[in-house]
């Protein structure tokens, strides 16, 4: 048997072997892959936006109200989305508000605020900073006679510490509304996050008046 | 309506027989080829716009069979044992289906080459694929091609050639 009879002999040996799935069923499969096929593709697309729209953010947006575009979190005009971990906004009035995305770039937010002039310590590792310390209030110097109290964060304060969120969750952007003016003399603020890092929905942040110092809040 | 496509169609219809049989070659088994030959179709008409412009659509089809085969070994391999589809080439041949046309012990031959030969054998005789083209979809050099070639035909004719029984004197 010479190599064109063993080849035809092989081939012949399949000749009964047919496919015989239908085309349509195969279409079918085929809208089902390209189905699959879309929903990381536009997830993709999306982030890809995203990521565009932070980034022309980062390079010609800057911050209306405090004059500082912290690098890497910057702040928008109205109607622009920002995607940055956090933002620093002053405020009319000398309040700053600190909107919470993700906690991340704790060093930047702390330097930021204190440069806000608000003495801060900032940690997300999921535990407060050993240097800190409560600060005991013993009434709120700031208070008009005769005004109900108000707090340096949010206009409330619960003591040494407090979960900021609302919901307990940090899941969702969340803001902070800073008044340093009500901050007692000698004062600082810590924020820092309870329970698991980067794990959204898994752990709470926290903001509690403690005093300040060199080694927790920089002055 | 964008999602017909006639020379898909036709495609299919030319070439599916000719994967079935080069899959079958190298997975060994009917119902395991069918399915992996079936996805491999589906997506090349989800990806038509660029598989119509391959230069060998139903190599095409046959690569991404043979790695949807082990893509299916690889998951199964974390729920149960089974063998890899490398080395079940080197089991003992088992016709994929003993009542099918044709001469059985040529298939059954056919089962017994190593599994490279066998995809070989496959490509160049089922899709007549050239040496060049066969050894792009393998992944090998054209030599290397050759010589799989050379050795599987000589194993087929060696394992094929016919037994003659002395007859012993009366």
């Amino acid at each position: 048997m010479n190599d064109n009879e063993l080849i035809t002999a092989v081939r012949e040996s399949f000749t009964g072997v047919h496919s015989t799935t239908p085309a349509a069923q195969i279409v079918k499969r085929g809208r089902a892959v390209r189905a699959r096929r879309r929903v990381p593709a536009v997830a993709a697309a999306g982030a890809a936006a995203a990521a565009a729209v932070a980034v022309s953010v980062a390079l010609t947006g800057s911050h209306p109200a405090a004059g500082h575009p912290p690098a890497g979190h910057p702040a928008s005009g109205p109607g622009v989305v920002r995607l940055a971990a956090w933002t620093v906004t002053r405020q009319a009035g000398g309040s700053i508000k600190v909107t919470f995305r993700e906690a991340a770039d704790a060093a930047g937010l702390q330097r930021t605020l204190r440069a806000d002039g608000v003495p801060a310590s900032v940690t997300f590792t999921g535990g407060q900073n050993p240097a800190c310390r409560p600060y005991t209030f013993s009434g709120s110097p700031s208070t008009p006679a005769g005004q109900p109290f108000r707090g340096p964060v949010n206009g409330l304060i619960g003591g040494p510490g407090f979960s900021a969120n609302p919901k307990g969750a940090y899941t969702t952007p969340y803001a902070l509304v800073i008044s340093p003016s009500r901050l007692p003399s000698g004062a600082g603020l810590q924020i820092w996050t309870s329970g698991t890092p980067g794990a959204a929905g898994n752990f709470q942040l926290q903001v509690g008046v403690v005093q300040a110092s060199p080694q927790c809040t920089g002055s | 309506m964008r999602d017909q496509r006639p020379d898909f169609t036709e495609f299919y219809q030319r070439s599916r027989d000719g994967c079935l049989r080069a899959v079958l070659v190298s997975v060994g088994d009917q119902d395991t080829a069918q399915d992996v030959v079936d996805e491999a179709f589906a997506r090349a008409w989800a990806s038509w716009r660029t598989v119509s412009r391959h230069p060998a659509p139903a190599a095409w089809v046959v690569r991404t069979a043979l790695n949807a085969n082990i893509s299916r070994w690889r998951r199964r391999h974390r729920e149960v044992p089974v063998p890899d589809p490398g080395l079940v080439a080197d089991f003992p041949a088992v016709p994929w289906d003993s009542r099918g046309p044709g001469d059985p012990r040529i298939r059954a031959a056919l089962m017994r080459l190593p599994v490279r030969q066998r995809q070989v054998v496959a490509l160049r005789l089922f899709l007549d694929l050239d040496t060049r083209r066969t050894a792009q979809v393998l992944g090998i050099a054209p030599g290397t091609v050759k010589e799989h070639l050379g050795r599987a035909l000589a194993s087929l004719r060696d394992d094929l050639k016919p037994t003659y029984h002395q007859e012993s004197p009366s």
